[in-house]
C-alpha cells in the first residue's frame, strides 16, 4: 500500500511516503537560517526559498522554505546539505545522519569542560543562543577570613551598621520600646556566612561597639583553601540550532571552544553598490555583518563591514541582497565520503 | 513562496521614507538616496500627489526595508 501524506504544523512541514520502507522529510522553520542551500541542491527542484528578507525582517508568518510534495522524491539530499538541522530525513524512523551509507557535512562545535572557566563569554556572544553555561560560584564565606563581634552592652541600637553593611550581613531586630524594656532593638545578629570583614561597620559605629578584624589583611590566608575559590560548572551546546560559526572559539579567553566549519570560502562586499539597507545584517545567522560607526565627525565609514572569522559561507546574505553587492564564494566542502557519484556531484556543486 | 509588495494609500502620509529607504530605488536613481525623492518611474515606488504609488513592483526583491521604515504600515509584503 503506497500512500502520500502531508502534515503541516504551523510553519513546519512533514512529507512522508510508506511503501517497502517509510521515508519522511521533516522541516523545522525556527531552525532554518534561510540560506537556500537546500533549494540549490534539490535534484528535482521541489524546494523553493521564500522571500527570505521580508520573512526574517518583518516576522511574517510564512515558512522560509516550501517543498512541493508532488515533486519531492524523498531522496534526503536536502537534509544532508542543510548547514543546520532544519531538515531531517528518516527512513523507517531512523535518521540518515546515523547511517554510514549517507554522506554528512563535517562540522562541529565543542567546549572542553576541563579548560572552561565558565566566564559565559561564549553564551553571550553566540548569535543563535545555542550555548548554556551553568556555573556554581564559590561560597563567599570560604574566600574571606576574619573575626567580628558586637558588644551588645555598648551598642546603642542605632542601626547604622545594618544600613552600611554592603553584604547585608547585619540584622537588627527592631522593636518599639516599652516601660519594662526601654530599648529599640531586641537583638543584633551578624551572619558570618555573608560578612566579608570589610570593617565598614566597625568604622561607622558611633560608639565603637564593634570589634572586627580581617585576617587576610593582618595575618594572611592560612586558613583558606585555594580549592574553594574555584567556580565549577558545565557547558551545553544545542547542536540543533548551532551553526558552527566560530564565535565561541574566537571569544573564549582560555581556548576551551573548538569549532570545525564545513565550508571554506570568501565573502566580499562591493561598497559602491551597497545601499546600506541592512537586509544582510538582519539575515546573517552568524553575526558576521554590521554597520560600522563613524570614527570621527565627518568621516564616512564603510557601509557594511564583515568579519569572516565568523562566516560559514552559507550564502544567505548574498541571496537576500537586493542590489547584488555581496559575493559569497565556497571553495571547499568537508564531508564524509559517498559511493554515489550523483550525490558527490551534487554536494560538490555547492562550490562556487 | 514568493511574497508580494502591497500599498494602502488610505494609510499613506506621503512622507516618502519608503522611497528613500528602498535599496533598489537608490541603485536605480541616485537622487532617491539623496532624499530628493524619485523623478523617474523606473523606481519601484514613488510619491505621487501626496500618496505612495507602485510603478515597477516587479523590480522588488522583497527585502522588507520599506516595511521596516514605513511609520503607518502603508507599504508591506505579504
Amino acid at each position: 500500500m503506497i500512500s502520500n501524506t502531508k502534515e503541516v504544523k504551523a510553519l513546519d512541514f512533514e512529507i512522508s511516503r510508506s511503501a517497502e520502507e517509510k521515508r519522511e522529510l521533516l522541516y523545522k522553520d525556527d531552525i532554518c537560517i534561510g540560506c537556500g542551500i537546500c533549494e540549490k541542491t534539490c535534484p528535482v527542484d521541489a524546494i523553493e526559498l521564500g522571500s527570505i528578507g521580508a520573512i526574517v525582517r518583518t516576522g511574517a508568518d510564512v515558512p522560509k522554505i516550501v517543498c512541493d510534495e508532488d515533486k519531492c522524491v524523498l531522496c534526503g539530499m536536502c537534509s544532508v546539505v542543510c548547514p543546520v538541522d532544519a531538515l531531517e530525513f528518516k527512513i523507517d524512523d531512523e535518521s540518515i545522519k546515523d547511517m554510514d551509507e549517507y554522506p554528512q557535512l563535517i562540522n562541529s562545535a565543542e567546549i572542553n569542560d576541563d579548560t572552561c572557566i565558565y566566564c559565559k563569554a561564549c553564551e553571550t556572544a553566540c548569535p543563535r543562543d545555542s550555548i548554556t553555561i551553568a556555573r556554581d560560584l564559590p561560597d563567599r564565606s570560604k574566600l574571606v577570613t576574619g573575626e567580628i563581634e558586637i558588644d551588645k552592652e555598648t551598642c546603642i541600637d542605632c542601626g547604622i551598621c545594618e544600613e552600611m553593611c554592603p553584604a547585608d550581613a547585619i540584622t537588627m531586630e527592631h522593636k518599639l520600646p516599652t516601660p519594662d524594656d526601654p530599648t529599640v532593638s531586641s537583638d543584633i545578629i551578624v551572619d558570618k556566612d555573608k560578612c566579608v570583614y570589610c570593617l565598614i561597620c566597625k568604622k561607622s559605629c558611633p560608639v565603637s561597639a564593634i570589634k572586627a578584624a580581617c585576617r587576610t589583611c593582618s595575618y594572611g590566608e592560612y586558613d583558606l583553601n585555594p580549592e574553594d575559590y574555584k567556580t565549577t560548572g558545565s557547558s551545553f551546546i544545542d547542536h540543533e540550532t548551532c551553526v558552527k560559526c566560530g564565535w565561541c572559539q574566537e571569544i573564549c579567553p582560555v581556548d576551551a571552544a573548538t569549532v570545525v566549519k564545513t565550508f571554506d570560502g570568501e565573502l566580499s562586499i562591493d561598497q559602491d553598490t551597497c545601499q546600506a539597507c541592512g537586509a544582510c545584517v538582519d539575515i546573517c545567522p552568524c553575526n558576521v555583518l554590521s554597520f560600522p560607526e563613524s570614527t570621527k565627525a565627518g568621516k564616512r565609514p564603510e557601509k557594511v563591514m564583515s568579519d569572516e572569522n565568523y562566516c560559514i559561507y552559507c550564502g544567505a546574505c548574498e541571496s537576500v541582497c537586493p542590489v547584488k553587492a555581496i559575493d559569497v564564494k565556497r571553495t571547499g566542502i568537508k564531508h564524509t565520503p559517498t559511493k554515489s557519484k550523483s550525490w558527490e556531484k551534487q554536494i560538490e556543486s555547492l562550490k562556487t | 513562496m514568493e511574497m508580494e509588495l502591497k500599498v494602502n494609500q488610505d494609510n499613506c502620509l506621503g512622507c516618502g521614507v519608503c522611497v528613500v529607504a528602498c535599496p533598489v530605488n537608490a541603485s536605480i536613481s541616485n537622487e532617491v538616496a539623496g532624499g530628493h525623492g524619485s523623478k523617474t518611474t523606473e523606481t519601484i515606488m514613488m510619491v505621487e500627489n501626496g500618496f505612495i504609488k507602485l510603478f515597477s513592483p516587479e523590480k522588488c526583491t522583497k527585502c522588507g526595508t520599506c516595511q521596516l521604515f514605513c511609520p503607518t504600515d502603508a507599504i508591506w509584503l505579504e
